[in-house]
This record gives C-alpha cells, structure tokens and sequence, in this order.
C-alpha cells in the first residue's frame, strides 16, 4: 500500500493570495493513502526541500506529489529531492496549482480552492500507480562518420580527429574537396579557394585519427545513438591504392579522354584520371564507362557484331609497381560508429528548365560554377575568360540572378544565399582582368547579408557592374551576339542589353540521393530534400534522430563560412557525446507486453523514430519490441495499439484513467 | 511600352560616370532621395529614376527634370550609400551644354549669355558693379586694404537687393574695418554657372577673379552670398588659389564676439532664421547667422519646423534662380508660409538668392503686411 | 437554470505546446474559467479515444484536446495522427449521443497563452448554452 506524502507550496502569496490553502491541506489529508499533507511557504527553496526529505523519512511516505508551480518549471528540482531522500524519483508527481490555477483564476477564491484540490487529487490517484523507473546506460563506440568530404565534412572531420577521437570520412567522388575545390576565389576577401583548401585537405589524408574513404557512399544504417552500425560500399577503382604512389604515368598516357566532371565539361580528363591536380588522395581512379579496355570487355560479352575495339591496357602496361586491378569488385565494410555527421552538400540547379535563356542553345549562356572553372588559373582555360561560341574575350557580359532559386514555378522555394555574392565576384574580377568589360546584374534583391559582403556588393557596384532590378524574359541571338530582354522594375520600362556572355546564377539544390540517405539515417527531410535540424534555431546542428548531426549546405544553402561554422559545431557535438563513459537513456519510453501483443505491427509502422522493431517469440509468434535507446516517449504507438499490449512509462493507460476516474470520486 | 536599348548610350554613359565619378555607381535604388526632394512636395520629380536612368546611360536629354534640382544637398546629406547626386546632375547638364544638344531652359540661356558677356547674370555693365557704393565714401582697395567684400552680383546690380551691399558696407565702416571692392573687375563667381553644367564659363570666371584677387593683392575675402563663399572655399582651390574666404555672417560674429561691433539699440521683434543651402548643408554654418540674431538686444529668434540641416530649399539653387519657376511650384512659397507660422514679424536669412525668392513670394502671395524680409546685415545695422 | 451551470471539463494538453501554453497564460495572468481540469501527455498522438470516452461516461460535459499546431509537433507527426484520429472519434460520440460541441481539439503553441484562455472561455461558454449533458447508458447497456 502506497503512502503518499503531499506537500502544497505557497509560492509567497502566488498561490496562497488565491488560494485557501488550509483547506487544500485538509481535503489533500483525506485522500486515500495519502498519509501526510502539510503545506510549505517555498517548496522549491532548501528549507522547503529539507523540510520534504525530512516528511518523507518521518512518515515513511513512498511517493511524493508536489502541488505548486508548472512541472516545466521545477519537476527536475524535486525529483532530486525526492532522490536524496532515498526514493526513486520517478515516484513524484506535481499538480500545477500556479499557472493553471491561481494565476488564472484570481478572480474567484472558492472556484479557485475547489480546482486546486481536485488537481491534487488527479495527481494522487496518478502517483499511486507510479513505478519505479532506472535510466539505462549504454556503452558507447568513441568513433565517427562523416558522410561528405566537401569543406563541410574535412572541418568536422579534422575538429573531431583533433579532440582525439577516430574518424572515418567517406566521400562519394574519387578525391574530397568538394564544391569549394572547383571555386577560383571566395567572397568577399578573394583569397585563392584552393590555396585555403587544399591545406586542409591534405591535412585529411595525414591525420592519424582519419580514415578515408573515398569513392565510396554509405548503404544502410543500424543501430541507435553510440551504436550505429553502418554499411559502407566501396566501389571498385581497378586501381590498387595499396601499391599506388600516384606517379601520374598512367593518367599522362592514357590515350582516350573524357569530359571532365570537375571542369564542368569545359576541359577533358583521360579515362584513368584523378580529377584535379591537387586532389586527395593523388591516385587515379579508372572511369570503366570511357576506357577502352572495359569498352572492350562489353564488346565481347554482349557479343556485339563486328571488330572489337583494341585492348589497350596501356595503364597496366606502365604502371611500374603493378597497382592496376581489372579483377576489383564493390567491396561493402560494415563499421561501428558512436555519431554520425551528414556533410554531403549541395549540387548546382540545372537550369535548362528556363527555356526562354536558351541554356545549351546558346554556347554564350553559361553557369556560375562554369565561370569559376573558366576563370580559375588551374581550370582547363587557364583563367582566360573567353565566349565558348568563338574563343574571343566578351565585352558586354550579363548576370541572371535566382536561376532556380526564388521560384515555385520551374525552381526552388527558397533563396540560395550565396549567389549574389558570386555574382559581385565575377563582375569584379572580370573587370580587373578585362578593363574593357561591362558588366550588367539583374537582380530581384540583393542579399548581402554577411560580414562584409554588403561592402562587396558596392565594390562590385563600384568597379562598374550596372544592377537592374529585374528577371529576364528572354535571350536571343543576333548577329552573333546575345541580346538580354527584360522590364527595368525601377524605370519601369523594358531594357534590351546586346551581350557577348551571359551568365546564370544558378542555385543551390540537394546532392542526390539525399532522401535515401535521410531515410537510412532516420533523418527528416523537407520537401526540397533538405535535412531538417532538431530546431532551426536552438539545435541548428543536431537532428531528431539522436547522435546524427547535420553540417554545411544539406541543410540549407550555406557559403563557405556557414559551412566550416556548422562543421566545427556538428564536431563540439559529437566530440561531447563521446566525452561519456555511458550513455543515459530517458526512461520514460514505450514499452510493449508481449502476452497481450496480436502482431498487428501497427505501431511499426506509426513510429516517427522507428523505434519499434519486430521479434519472433519461441511460440512462433511475431511481437511487436520497443527499442528503447531509439524511443522518444510521445506514445503514439499506446494509442494506437488495439490490444492495449503497448504502453507509456510515467503515462501510462492505467495513470490516465485514473486521473480521469478521480474527478468523479 | 518602349524599350531602352542599353549599349547605344555608352558615350553619354562614359561622359557621365566620369562626371559623377563612382558615387553613380553605388546608388542601389533606394529612392530616399526622391523622398527626401523637396520638388515632390509641389510637383513630382523622380531622383532616383534619374540616377538609374544615368547609370544605364539612359538619361533623356530633352527633359525638363535635368533642369529641376537645385542642388540643396539634402539628399546627399542622407543618401545611404554617399551617392553625390549634385554632381550627377551638375554631369548630366554637362553632357547637355557640352554636347550642344538636348534642352536647356530659355531664362538659363539668356543668363549664361549675359555672364559670358559682362560677368554678371544681369547683363549689366561691370563698370556699374559697385555704383551701389558711390554715396558710401567707400576707400579703393589697395593692397595695404585689410578685407575685399564680395558682394555677389545680386546685391551690386538688384534694386531691391543692393540694401543687403549697403548695410554690410555701413556695418564694415562702423566697426572700422579697413575693406574695399575690385569693381569692374570683379565677376560672377561661377558657383551656378558650373551647376548648370558650363564648366567652360565657370573656369573662366573663376580664373579672372583668381588673377583680378592676385594682382590686387587680396588676402581675406568676406562674401554676402554662401554661392560664392562656396565656391571660392571649396572650388577655387581646385584652380590653385589660396585665400582666406569667410562669409558676412561668420566675420559678423567675429566682430561682435571682439566686441567691434556692439548691438545696443532694442528691436523688440519676433525673428525667424531661414538657413540657406549653402551656407548651412554645404558648409555647415549654422551657428553663426543664430548668434549674431541673439545677440541683438529685444530681439526674439524662433526657429521653423525645419531648420538646420532639414531646412527647407528656397529653390534657388543650383541655377533655379535663373529659370522661370510656375507659381505653385515655387520652394519659397512653402518656406514663407513656415516662416508665418511661428509668428515671427521677420523673416531673416543670409543668401542673396534666398532674399529674391523671398522677395518675390512675400510680393505674390500677398504676405507683406504679416511679414517683413530682413537680411541679416539689415538687422544688425538697425541694431548699432 | 441554464445560468447556474458549471459545466465539468477534462482537458489533455500535450506537454511540449499546449501545457506550455497553458503554463504561459498563467505566467501572463490571462484569466479563464476554472471549470478545466488538466491533464497532462507527452503528445497529443497519446491520447487514447479511450480516455475521451472514459470522461463522457463518468460525466464530464466537455472534453478538450490541444496539441501542437500541424508541422510543429514535438516528435515530428503525433498531431497529424491525433488529427485524424479525433476526426473519427466524432460519429462515434454522436451515435453515443454526445454533441459534437462537447469534444473540442485545438492547437496551441507554447506562447499562445492567449490564445489557449480564449480556447477555455469560448469552449466553457458553449458548454454553458449546451447545457447539462443526458447521462451516457452504462457500459454494457449501450444499444
């Protein structure tokens, strides 16, 4: 038989200035099993806390309801106080007399007093059916994934390595490095993108608590916070990076070449390649679908008719330390992991859906990432800017903003952040390396919103570059040049620009295969296939899905230093996680009985955290079994469930009724 | 709808954004400057579309809008991003005279003509220029002469104006000051002649007086107009010249400050104190003309809604003074009727243009039994 | 008589928005009618019909359930579950002979404390003109 202690709290006059409560203590004394009600001026200050410990070792009382404030506000506070007093403290429950009942009834004492005692009773009848409840601990494996090897990924990756912990970063291209690798220079400083990269990069590769793995992606996801278990494809490379020093002989001799991937076609690479000069790791990889040795194993197996092509083998043939292995297949690792950041980025929109700019029509309408390839000194011009059309220098070169952003129609909702700046940038490099270009932005708003980029949209404005507020309508082509039409909002009048180049300031979208990877990870994910944070604002790094972290632009669209912040922070917080011998699990989650359990599997299929697995018991029955590290405790499978098998610890079915019930008694 | 062909304009856009220097560039379309133009409160006149206009080479020449600012500053004075958009308008009527073509109003025409002609906007012979002087026992300026007072042509020629040369006069030799005058060899100073887009004409001027203030040996220049103070301050230096340029009001102040000048006798008047343009937002001179009107004994100052930096324009600037202004659209009307509504029996400035306009609107709006229009020598010489 | 009657409220408030909420008008001292007894779920996707039905039958004349507003949910989709499955609780009172009026779900954010008074008043105020409630037939007797 339980014996319930209930201590009412004046909160000063907060509650007693309403509330009578010399009667609240008589009628709480009459309650069943409650064995001692007394009322206190502060529950919550150390004499009041005192005075309950002593309560609950004079009267031997079992379970504790606390009638006073909100338990938003102070339930943690007496569960310690009960704790210290040798009870479980999960053997408390409050009664909001406060905010639910003096503040808000001021105006009538009698309504006021009767609420309150009823409320003290609910909470009685509650606490009665209390159980004991024990936090878990859990072990937990002191190594992360990173999934993403973009500027993002290397921050998170080297921050954790740092603070001692072992990382594995896996990157689906044959080097990491990611956009940033392919920027000529960064807003708003212009410092050099790869001379601030490429440190860090190699940085990767030589840190002792670093795993790389690169053309590689990850398959499936087990496991919980602390215990994941993930299953990691290798692809095969036909190159052995054991044997290989990365010497180049292969990639210099290898005889048929392919657009490059990385120089946004402009360039080619052969079909053994790595892709750029500074890539990391500095082994090649062989491009199966373009060398000829593989067109020529195709040939034969799908016994085509006619001469098969040559065998080539050329890179075998000169490879000095024998690292070319035609026999190497996908490989897939399965690897423990305690934490796990999602760094895997962005890629540019497409922008060909806007008909009326003629991208892949016209040869002079091009993408901002292809003018950071054409302007950058290692892309595949040289740095030398010129009309893919006829090789000359453009004079005239227009700038389309919210190619793909801004746009419900053909594009993204939302605003990519960083293509304002990218346009400030080219205009202004293209005026100090060509003195005689003009420049013409249309813009629907400038959004310069950073440390010192409002600064650099007037230095673009001041190194000449015309802004005009408005979206093109179309681009046609006139005796070899390009001419702009669109409204000047401001003048309201239609402008026509003849221009030799145009540029498409295309957005940020999802990498592919970015739903997948959020379904694996048991990650949310918006309708833009973006990742969603635990809170945009106050979690901005972790997600719902305990021990899976965000970082960089799979969230949102992000610059550069948006996504070296949201690295470093996804690493403080895997790094705290790994800071505990154990892990302590909330108690207060579902839990389902297996006798009363029908198999339905319902509750499977509801759980927003997947949090419900499936055993076979020896009778042959399927049950329904709660993981306990992944519950949240909202309850939704209790309601759900038409045998009543699941339940709800600290709500459960049998506590609700009751709380109910006593309103009538 | 029409359509601007951007390129077509790449010559006057070069013309201009040389002009207007960066400050074109910058502007990114805010329309404070509309906003804060005191044209919009009588007609409309789009600013910024102008500025937009010339930055994409796009201006129309043949619009009366290049003509309407009167440069008084009070939108740079807030512009966000420093746009001068005086000297965007001074390069816009540049492009226009010195192209030769597009429209220029007929009152500038004429009045340019006769400041080419006889150095003075009134057509006037210069020998005339200090006939204003000949009952004032004035000394000829000689080298041992402390102070040249440049009068402005306004007060030397104007009829109604010269009150404003001859009090300064009497004061000056009240407080024995050793002054005198260049007479014909003085000229128009050039400061609306160089807003109106005559760079040629003001260079020109400018250098006769520069040689004129050289040969006579001048040292220290007091000035009646803020037009010319303006630009022998901040303009003629550009030329190489070097003299010390105080304006009536600041060297007034002096002298009283010196106790030189001594106001006894009481006025008994409500005074209000008109800023003009360029005195107060292009140099800064606030303090000055407001010292000396307190330090006049029974004289009571009250200030207009809108004064300092936010007073209101007479319209007289920027070369508005020489063109025809319809009646209703006219600055000074409003400023009068401020001027009215603080009870006050003067209406007190320090601007020979101001005094016109005011002139001009106390004698159409019928005011001139309510108010009375002072220039601030005039009090003060009513106060010794 | 219908003046003199205080009708017997139960309300379920999920702890993340609408018990929040509740707490927040508190905090502001909104003032509402004391007629509402809370209690107090993790999410309103808990709230078994069972428990509504269980209010009804014991007598109480109004039945409030408040969660967070739709996207909001504290555990990503709860109140889309508890939204629909209200929608199919309705019949059933009324084949039981429950008003509609007399089971109320709303949402409630955190910060909306004025919001959940104006929900208790205007539910109250309704409960009022609705009357006494005829009583539910015991278990078993049910037709």
């Amino acid at each position: 038989m339980a014996r319930i202690g209930v201590f009412i709290c004046h909160c000063g006059t907060n509650i007693a200035g309403t509330v009578d409560i010399g009667r609240v203590v008589e009628a709480a004394g009459q309650m069943p099993m409650v064995v001692h009600a007394a009322d206190n001026k502060y529950n919550c200050s150390e004499p009041g806390q005192a005075l309950i410990r002593d309560a609950i070792a004079e009267h031997r009382l079992s379970r504790v309801v606390i009638a006073a404030c909100s338990p938003r506000m102070h339930e943690n506070t007496f569960r310690k106080t009960v704790a210290a007093a040798g009870l479980n403290p999960y053997l408390l429950e409050m009664a909001n007399l406060r905010e639910h009942c003096s503040w808000v009834h001021s105006d009538g004492k009698e309504a006021a007093t009767t609420k309150a005692i009823e409320l003290i009773r609910m909470a009685v009848s509650k606490v009665a059916r209390h159980e004991k409840l024990f936090p878990k601990q859990v072990s937990l494996t002191k190594r992360a994934l990173v999934i993403g090897g973009g500027i993002s990924g290397i921050q998170a990756a080297l921050d954790i390595a740092n603070s001692g912990y072992k990382v594995v970063l896996v990157e689906r291209e044959p080097t990491i490095g990611g956009r940033m690798a392919q920027l000529d220079k960064t807003f708003p400083t212009l410092d050099c993108s790869s001379c601030i990269l490429t440190p860090k990069m190699v940085d990767v590769a030589q840190h002792a608590n670093i795993t790389l793995l690169t053309s590689a992606e990850v398959k499936e996801v087990k496991g919980f916070v602390g215990n994941f278990e993930v299953s990691i494809v290798q692809k095969a490379r036909k190159v052995d990076h054991a044997k290989c020093t990365g010497c180049g002989i292969c990639w210099q001799k290898c005889p048929e070449k392919a657009p490059s991937e990385f120089d946004m076609g402009l360039g080619k690479r052969s079909a053994i390649y790595i892709p750029f000069p500074q890539a990391v790791p500095p082994k090649p990889v062989i491009d199966t679908a373009n060398c000829r040795y593989h067109k020529h194993l195709r040939f034969v197996e799908e016994k085509r008719e006619g001469k098969p092509p040559p065998q080539c083998r050329v890179c075998e043939k000169l490879c000095p330390v024998g690292a070319i292995d035609w026999e190497q297949k996908d490989e897939v690792l399965t690897e423990k992991f305690g934490a796990i950041i999602v760094a895997t980025g962005y890629k540019a929109f497409e922008p060909a859906v806007y008909a009326e700019l003629g991208y892949g029509k016209h040869p002079d309408v091009i993408t901002g990432l292809e003018m950071e390839r054409m302007m950058s000194a290692s892309g595949p011009a040289g740095g030398d800017v010129t009309r893919p059309s006829n090789g000359e220098h453009p004079r005239d070169v227009v700038f389309l903003t919210c190619i793909g952003s801004r746009d419900e129609q053909r594009g993204r909702t939302y605003c990519s952040k960083v293509c304002c700046m990218y346009i400030a940038k080219h205009a202004i490099i293209l005026k100090e390396h060509y003195p005689d270009v003009q420049c013409y932005v249309f813009y629907m708003d400038v959004r310069a919103v950073s440390k010192d980029y409002e600064e650099f949209y007037k230095r673009a404005q001041e190194s000449g570059a015309i802004y005009i507020r408005g979206k093109v309508s179309g681009i046609r082509q006139e005796d070899g040049r390009l001419v702009v039409r669109g409204e000047d909002t401001l003048l309201g009048e239609m402008v026509e620009i003849p221009a030799d180049m145009v540029v498409l300031a295309v957005g940020m979208e999802h990498s592919p295969g970015s739903a997948e990877l959020a379904q694996a990870l048991k990650v949310s994910y918006d309708i833009n296939e973006l990742f969603i944070e635990a809170h945009p604002k106050l979690r901005p790094v972790e997600t719902m899905s305990d021990g899976v972290f965000v970082a960089g632009a799979c969230v949102g669209p992000r610059d550069i230093p948006e996504s070296v912040a949201s690295g470093s922070a996804a690493a403080a917080k895997v790094a705290a996680l790994f800071s505990q011998e154990f892990l302590t699990t909330d108690p207060m989650v579902a839990s389902v009985d297996q006798m009363k359990c029908g198999g339905c599997l319902l509750c499977t299929k509801v759980c927003p955290f997947k949090a419900i697995d499936t055993q076979v018991l020896r009778d042959g029955r399927t049950v329904a079994v709660v993981n306990e590290s992944l519950c949240k405790g909202c309850g939704l499978c209790v309601a759900t469930c038409r045998f009543g098998a699941a339940n709800l610890r600290g709500f459960t079915q049998q506590q609700l009724l009751a709380e109910v019930t006593s309103l009538w008694q | 709808m029409s359509t601007i062909v951007v390129s077509p304009f790449k010559e006057a856009i070069d013309a201009v954004v040389e002009a207007g220097g960066k400050a074109l560039k910058q502007c990114y379309q805010c329309g404070l400057c509309t906003g804060t133009c005191p044209w919009n409160l009588v007609k409309s006149f789009p600013t910024r579309k102008l500025i937009h206009q010339s930055q994409l080479g796009a201006a129309d020449f043949e619009s009366e809008d290049t003509w309407t600012c009167a440069t008084c500053r009070a939108c740079v004075a807030r512009c966000p991003r420093g746009v001068a958009i005086i000297d965007i308008m001074k390069a816009l009527r540049g492009v226009i005279v010195g192209m030769g073509a597009g429209y220029v109003p007929d009152g500038l025409r004429v009045t340019l003509k006769n400041i080419a002609g006889t150095g003075n906007p009134l057509g006037e012979s210069a020998e005339k220029r200090t006939d204003w002087a000949k009952d004032l026992e004035i000394a000829p300026f000689t080298s041992d002469t402390e102070v040249l007072y440049f009068s402005c042509c306004i007060p030397a020629y104007d009829p109604n104006i010269k009150r404003v040369a001859r009090a300064t006069a009497a004061i000056l030799k009240k407080a024995g000051v050793s002054f005198g005058m260049l007479g014909p060899r003085e000229s128009c100073c050039g400061e609306s002649v160089r807003k109106a887009g005559n760079e040629s004409l003001f260079q020109t001027l400018a250098q006769s007086n520069i040689s004129a203030f050289v040969e006579r040996g001048v040292k220290k220049i007091v000035v009646s107009s803020p037009h010319c103070y303006h630009t022998f301050k901040n303009e003629y230096p550009e030329l190489g010249s070097s003299f010390e340029v105080t304006h009536l009001t600041q060297y007034l102040a002096g002298l009283i400050r010196e106790e030189r000048l001594k106001p006894k006798k009481e006025l008994n008047l409500k005074v209000t104190y008109h800023d003009p343009c360029y005195l107060g937002r292009h140099n800064s001179v606030y303090d000055e003309p407001r010292e000396i009107l307190t330090k006049i004994p029974g004289l009571d100052l009250v200030e207009m809604a809108e004064c300092r930096e936010n007073s209101l324009c007479c319209g007289g600037g920027g070369s508005r003074i020489w063109q025809e202004t319809k009646k209703g659209e006219r600055l000074s009307d409003l400023r009068l009727d401020q001027a009215v509504a603080t009870g006050a029996s003067v209406l007190s400035t320090a601007c020979p243009y101001c005094m016109l306009n005011f002139e001009d609107s106390i004698l159409t709006s019928n005011k001139g039994d309510m108010i009375k229009l002072k220039e601030i020598s005039e009090l003060v010489l009513e106060a010794l | 008589m219908a003046i003199d009657f205080e009708p017997r409220i139960v309300g379920f408030l999920c702890n993340w928005c609408s018990y929040a909420g509740a707490d927040m008008a508190g905090t502001a001292r909104i003032c509402y009618p004391s007629n509402i007894r809370v209690i107090r779920v993790p999410c309103s996707a808990r709230i078994d019909p069972l428990l509504v039905v269980k209010a009804f039958q014991l007598g109480a004349d109004g039945v409030l359930v408040a969660g967070c507003h739709p996207g909001d949910c504290h555990y990503t989709e709860g109140n889309y579950y508890s939204r629909r499955r209200f929608a199919l609780l309705y019949p059933f009172l009324e084949y039981l002979g429950i008003e509609k009026g007399r089971l109320r779900l709303e949402w409630v954010s955190a910060s909306e404390g004025r919001k959940f008074s104006h929900v208790v008043s205007s539910f109250t105020e309704g409960l009022v003109s609705l009357g006494p409630r005829e009583k539910v037939p015991a278990e078993g007797a049910l037709p």
